[in-house]
């Protein structure tokens, strides 16, 4: 047997990883690839058997026209104004929790926190039906704030765990330094400990709003006028139709899945650390 | 924690703890009222017959879990539950080790590799299933072209047409979706081990296989665990893939008890058995959950 100097086998190895890599990147990034060769395709050629790889008159007429044909600007408001909502009324419930569970002594605290770790696993789809019966008994059918409400509870156990972790890191000197100089535990909360677990605070804020913008099932459920809609729902009802132009919607799903994107690489590290536990800590 | 309880105890409950119920006050009931009673009033609804409108009618006591569990439907969605959830974690687990492997190799561009591939999980989930009901479209859609090509099928079917390619088809898509999850936490978790661990173990003459199989494997192990658990109520959880491809069709062979659930209720309107559904589907997820978090629990205290 020819022994192989260490440097060659390392560039065999690496070679092989490239070519498996770009493999499965090929299957993996396939939708992608389609949205994005797709939407600037004309019906003409979007319409085509055997279909076109690649538009042969590329236009980017399907992103002026998709405004007119779908009521898109009001799928874009409701989703900003549900993923926004979720947000505001998550931080304001789960800050001051996540602050008790991180940094004082009560009984019980093993409890809550064990429950609220038990509860990051249910399903929307257990309680939708019970959700359904409340939301119209109080009158909050058809409105956002129903949908706000389901997903900002729903987002709570996680966020609660994540920022025990971020509000534990903080050494409990810095806090009694500020007491000490005369804050209330609350001021010390506000003016010391959240600066301090900011990039951490705008972690589970991120998290927040994609939730709310990706939100599906609340929104299919409680909300019936077509102008409430958000993108997830509006998009979907535009799937189901017959006459459907797939450029269009294309344009419409590249523009909608744009600014999650970007959000979802900023805090895509602590997202994975928080869901997996203390094995991959950062 | 002890010690700690006991300094509480010295100070008497007074001021933090007061303090504590009061900051979680809001969260927990909050909770209380939108996810606790909401399970307890399904069980409830489970319990009476209802009318179309979901109003609840005469108590009939436990005789819907007798007809459920003697109607062979639910078994059949039951039977499919599992199947859609093991084959789908197992092939996840998998393609997360193998993607995490490859890019654990040190070349030019793998951060740039890492970051595309998370795009099927970092863009919005419901939109890019829509994206696929284009992908698979029969006639226009770039799969079946793409495969009829390459030569690896002459005659590709019609995905969503028929009960047993529709099952592939979302059984697919949920594993797309899911791979990237796995792969980051098998690649956080492989960077994690010691340098010295496979240093050692190349000094001792370890082969390839030899280190992957003696130091990674049992160094990811309890991460492995932890992953596949989470993976599995996700997968088990995926009402948005199904709904969204096929809403349980064509003629129910999709169903999961997840869109079984929401189509008994909300689009054939019987709350009774959609409610005992719901029930069966919170057991069966609170058991998982209570596993999981039970070992994530002891890892934190580590």
């Amino acid at each position: 047997m020819v022994e192989l100097s260490n440097k060659t086998r390392t560039a065999i190895v690496q070679l092989f990883a490239v070519f498996v890599t770009l493999i499965l990147l090929v299957i993996m990034l396939f939708p992608f690839f389609v949205m994005l060769v797709s939407m600037f395709k004309s019906p003409n050629e979007i319409y085509h058997i055997p279909p076109y790889w690649f538009p042969k008159d590329p236009t980017f007429k399907n992103f002026f026209k998709v405004w007119d044909t779908i009521p898109l600007a009001t799928y874009f408001k409701s989703s900003l104004i549900i993923a926004l909502g979720t947000v505001v009324l998550n931080t304001l419930i789960s800050v001051p929790a996540g602050y008790a569970v991180a940094r004082l002594h009560f009984p019980g605290k093993k409890f809550i926190l064990y429950a609220f770790l038990v509860t990051q696993m249910f399903s929307p789809v257990v309680v939708v039906i019970s959700l359904f019966k409340i939301v119209i008994k109080i009158h909050f059918i058809d409105t956002y704030l129903s949908v706000i409400i389901a997903d900002a509870v729903f987002t709570t156990p996680f966020v609660i765990w994540m920022l025990n972790g971020y509000f534990s890191g903080i050494p409990k000197g810095i806090e009694d330094a500020a007491r000490i100089d005369g804050c209330t535990r609350v001021g010390a909360l506000w003016r010391v400990i959240l600066p301090i677990a900011a990039p951490g605070l705008v972690t589970t804020i991120i998290y927040t709003f994609i939730y709310g913008w990706n939100d599906f099932i609340f929104s299919l459920t409680f909300l019936q006028t077509g102008s409430k809609y958000p993108l997830t729902i509006g998009l979907y009802q535009f799937v189901g139709r017959f006459a459907v132009n797939w450029g269009q919607l294309l344009a419409a799903a590249f523009l909608a899945i744009l600014p999650v994107l970007i959000l979802f690489f900023l805090v895509e590290k602590q997202l994975v650390s928080g869901l997996a536990g203390g094995a991959v800590k950062e | 924690m002890s010690d700690s309880v006991l300094t509480v105890r010295r100070k008497g409950l007074g001021g933090e703890a007061t303090l504590a119920y009061a900051l979680l006050a809001p969260a927990v009931l909050l909770m209380i009222i939108f996810m606790v009673y909401p399970i307890f009033y399904v069980f409830v609804i489970s319990l009476f017959k209802t009318d179309k409108l979901s109003r609840i009618k005469d108590f009939a006591g436990f005789s819907i879990y007798a007809d459920l569990l003697s109607s062979k439907d639910i078994w059949i969605v039951i039977g499919r539950s599992l199947l859609w959830t093991v084959t789908a974690v197992l092939a996840k687990t998998i393609f997360g080790i193998a993607i995490a492997l490859l890019l654990n190799v040190k070349y030019k561009g793998r951060k740039i590799a890492r970051l595309l591939f998370i795009i099927p999980w970092a863009s919005s989930i419901p939109i890019s299933v829509m994206l696929w009901r284009w992908v698979l479209h029969s006639e226009f859609g770039l799969l079946n072209h793409t495969l009829k090509i390459t030569g690896l099928m002459s005659n590709p079917p019609v995905w969503l047409g028929q009960g047993g390619t529709a099952f592939m088809a979302c059984l697919w898509v949920d594993i797309w979706i899911g791979i990237p999850f796995m792969a980051l936490v098998f690649l956080a978790a492989m960077q994690a081990v010691p340098q010295t661990l496979y240093e050692a173990a190349k000094i001792d003459g370890a082969t390839r296989y030899q280190r992957f199989r003696y130091v990674t494997l049992p160094g990811i192990s309890a991460i492995l665990l932890i992953a596949t658990l989470l993976s599995s109520l996700w997968t088990f959880n995926d009402f948005n893939t199904i709904y969204i491809l096929t809403q349980g069709g064509p003629a129910g062979a999709t169903n999961i008890l997840i869109t079984y659930v929401y189509q008994n209720s909300f689009e054939w309107l019987k709350w009774q058995k959609a409610s005992a559904l719901s029930v069966f589907t919170f057991l069966i997820l609170s058991t998982v959950s209570i596993i999981y978090s039970r070992i994530y629990f002891k890892k934190e205290e580590m």
